[in-house]
């Protein structure tokens, strides 16, 4: 008897394993599975490394609930013997032989049943009798996973860039974004030096992010490119503006330089007349940064058609090349700061701060002021409470939108709280990186074509009444 | 307790007593081996069989030379519309004592043998049929407030005939529901015509040899109950039998035919009916235990009349052998 029991939990020793082994495969094939159901998901993860390790999160969660419910259990047990007497057509035998064998009582019939059992299965292997049989999920697990890893290496758990937003992104994905909203920049105004950088700069961000180069290696790209799109000092044109003129003023005058194409146009008979040099200074009252330019080259001297329009066309280029160099500069400083910190989203591009609703660290206790010529109450006049500014909570942006119509419109823009101390940031980064957001806002600003020409009139006559 | 080397004894002399009166009954009866298995494995269960064919198949030769075969008295009750229940049992009769006195004599009926055909038992009225019936049920007849034993083992074969039903008093579901077996007998085979053609027409051949007597049977008769049956294989026959109530779910878990044309289900002597039935057959298969198989062989003729049909069986031809062979398909072995 005691052989028969031991043959007995030879089988079911035999029947367990396999049953484990099914289960396995069952959760490995179910793990990978949800793994690339989910894949899209993988975005919302707070570290890219992570996605890597889905699938042994999902196989530590599920594999309990697989192994309770795949439990041995007695009809388990009964079931294998069962199978063991089908095979051998041991007419249920064996299964009546293990029920006798855990039970007290013996008699004669059973002693007979137990018997003959144990000649049945005395010389049988179990591994032989009952065979691993290869169920779908024992298939299935290696496919499934060789389709998880392709489908991981391929980035095929990033179809909502959206989504990428919500976690950290690397440097390369950061310089490739600023790239292209430098190439926006400058395209829109003209700047052909920085629309050169910001190309080489995303072509640099793409291959590093497609090659996955570790991050120091971008950033002496990075570095290396900066350096190359350095403008030098002793090739700098000798008129060129001096550092004095703020990047506001240069883009008023370059506003100014695009009016005074149709505001400068004069008969044929009135050219060389005092008659026209008279309406031509009436004209430029109303163009205050350019008449500052022409008195400073022409003091006191009228031009002729021909000799104003050289003017002008100098003019434009001298200001063109200098907002495209400080746009450079800007941009370079820009970088150098992001591929200096670790996060240099924070404090630099307070659109994305007010997206988490953080405060801003390098912006607390600053508040930028504008000294273009916003619209006041009434056109040539300003508020004096201007200057106090509301007390507002630091965060998201307060921006009031100005309506169209009888002067009521006005912009303002506040940055946290302002408190006492001193700043922990330089000026220059200050500065720059709060000249690249406001900058940006005025770019998004959208304004219809038909409404374009009145307003660039309306702050032109701003200039005027400011004069008078 | 017995040995080991005893029960083996004990099985192989059961399986040859059977083999020899299969082949003794061979000689007299052409066919039906399945149906005189079955008639043996109810008298060794302790059993009544309830027989249904058509006239002129066999049934009263099978029985008598069953009786010759065991050694048993044998007697026949044609069931009529005027037999009275006294007709079956007895009655006290008057007669003279050796001293000349008039005493009341009880007189036994033909109830009072081994083996009782019940010949058309559905053409007597209730009241006759429960008079055997009761018989059958306590072993036993209470005449003039004095019960008289019956002769043991005893064993009723009432047979009916399925297609003359005009005239006739079916038997009640209880009463139905006391018999072991119900047993169909089939028209014979084109070759066992033939045969039953030769041997019928010939010379009379010498009549069956005694192969088992009233002590034998009663051997046997212990014998099967101790035939030990797995838990695994008893729990299947109660499925089985579960699973013949329309209330029950079968094993796949989709409703079947007896949820459909089944009004009320299996009993309990049903179940009763179907492990003994497998045990006996074990044994007389030189087998120690009950297997599957046993279970599922025994289920048509221990459950087929104790299926009640609901009238939509009736009129879509459904059968409660049908019924049962579809829950023999449907319900798993081991759950």
């Amino acid at each position: 008897m005691e052989a028969l029991v031991k043959k007995f939990n030879e089988i079911l020793g035999w029947e367990r394993r396999k049953r484990r082994e099914q289960t396995l495969a069952m959760i490995g094939c179910v793990t990978f599975a949800f793994a690339i159901v989910f894949l899209p998901l993988n975005g919302f993860l707070p570290r890219d490394w992570l996605r890597w390790t889905v699938p042994g999160i999902l196989f530590v969660v599920l594999a309990p609930w697989f192994f309770y419910r795949a439990k041995w259990r007695h009809q388990h047990s009964a079931r294998a013997v069962a199978a063991l007497d089908k095979e051998l057509r041991l007419a249920e035998c064996a299964v009546t032989a293990w029920e006798i064998s855990g039970g007290a009582e013996l008699g004669g019939a059973k002693l007979l049943v137990l018997q003959r059992a144990e000649a049945a299965l005395r010389n049988i292997a179990a591994r032989q009798i009952l065979p691993r049989s290869v169920s779908w999920p024992m298939y299935g697990v290696v496919p499934l996973v060789l389709l998880w890893l392709a489908l991981l290496w391929l980035d095929f758990d990033r179809p909502y860039p959206e989504a990428r937003h919500l976690g950290p992104r690397n440097l390369a994905e950061r310089v490739r974004e600023y790239s292209r909203e430098l190439q926006d920049k400058a395209k829109g105004e003209g700047l052909r030096e920085t629309l050169k950088f910001g190309q080489e700069l995303e072509k640099t961000a793409q291959k590093s992010y497609e090659q996955k180069t570790p991050e120091e290696s971008l950033r002496k790209e990075v570095a290396g490119l900066a350096q190359q799109f350095t403008v030098p000092a002793s090739r700098q044109d000798k008129n060129a503006f001096s550092s004095g003129e703020t990047e506001q003023t240069l883009k008023d005058l370059k506003t100014e330089l695009e009016a005074s194409r149709d505001l400068l146009q004069f008969p044929d008979g009135a050219k060389n007349s005092d008659e026209a040099n008279q309406r031509l200074m009436e004209r430029l009252s109303g163009l205050p940064e350019l008449k500052r330019q022409f008195d400073a080259a022409n003091p006191g001297a009228g031009l002729g058609s021909s000799e104003l329009k050289a003017f002008l066309d100098k003019l434009d280029q001298q200001v063109t090349k200098e907002l495209d160099r400080r746009a450079l500069i800007d941009a370079q400083q820009y970088l150098e700061q992001m591929t200096k910190q670790g996060s240099p989203e924070r404090g630099e591009n307070y659109a994305r701060s007010e997206a988490t609703g953080e405060p801003d660290p390098n912006a607390a206790g600053l508040h930028e002021k504008s000294f273009s010529k916003l619209p006041g109450k009434e056109p040539g006049q300003q508020d004096a409470d201007v200057r106090s500014l509301p007390d507002l909570r630091s965060g998201p942006q307060t921006q009031v939108k100005g309506i169209l119509g009888a002067g009521e419109s006005s912009g303002l823009m506040l940055k946290g709280n302002p408190s006492g101390g001193k700043s922990a940031l330089a000026d220059s980064e200050v500065v720059a990186s709060y000249r690249r957001q406001a900058e940006q806002e005025l770019n998004s600003e959208r304004v219809p074509e038909e409404l374009k020409e009145m307003i660039k009139n309306y702050f032109l006559s701003l200039g005027e009444a400011k004069n008078r | 307790m017995q040995s080991v080397e005893e029960i083996e004894q004990r099985i192989s002399s059961a399986r040859r007593s059977f083999d020899e009166l299969r082949a003794e009954m061979a000689r007299v009866i052409v066919g039906h081996e399945s149906l005189i298995e079955q008639v043996f494995i109810a008298l060794v269960c302790g059993g009544h069989c309830l027989l249904e064919g058509v006239p002129g198949l066999g049934k009263t030769l099978m029985v008598r030379s069953l009786g010759e075969v065991l050694s048993l008295s044998f007697s026949r009750i044609q069931f009529t519309p005027d037999l009275m229940p006294a007709d079956i049992t007895g009655t006290n009769m008057l007669t003279d004592d050796p001293s000349g006195r008039k005493v009341f004599e009880f007189q036994r009926g033909p109830v009072f043998a081994h083996i009782v055909l019940a010949d058309e038992i559905n053409r007597a009225t209730p009241k006759t049929q429960s008079a055997l019936l009761e018989a059958m049920q306590e072993q036993s007849v209470t005449v003039g407030g004095k019960m008289h034993r019956l002769e043991n083992p005893f064993m009723v074969l009432a047979t009916q005939n399925p297609i003359e039903m005009e005239g006739t008093y079916p038997l009640p579901e209880a009463q139905v529901d006391r018999f072991f077996f119900k047993l169909l007998l089939e028209f014979p085979s084109r070759a066992d015509l033939a045969r039953i053609a030769d041997l019928t027409t010939a010379a009379p051949a010498s009549g069956p040899r005694e192969v088992l007597d009233a002590a034998g049977i009663l051997h046997v008769r212990q014998w099967v109950r101790e035939v030990p049956l797995a838990e695994v294989v008893k729990d299947y026959a109660v499925r089985l039998v579960m699973s013949t109530h329309p209330q029950q779910r079968q094993g796949n878990g989709s409703g079947g035919l007896a949820q459909r044309f089944v009004l009320y289900g299996s009993s309990p002597r049903g179940l009763q009916s179907v492990i003994l039935a497998a045990k006996a057959r074990a044994l007389l298969a030189g087998r120690a235990n009950v297997s599957f198989d046993d279970i599922r062989t025994q289920l048509l003729p221990s459950l087929r009349h104790r299926l009640i049909l609901n009238l939509e069986a009736d009129a879509e031809g459904v059968t409660a052998e049908k019924i049962l062979t579809e829950v023999a398909a449907q319900v798993p072995e081991v759950e």
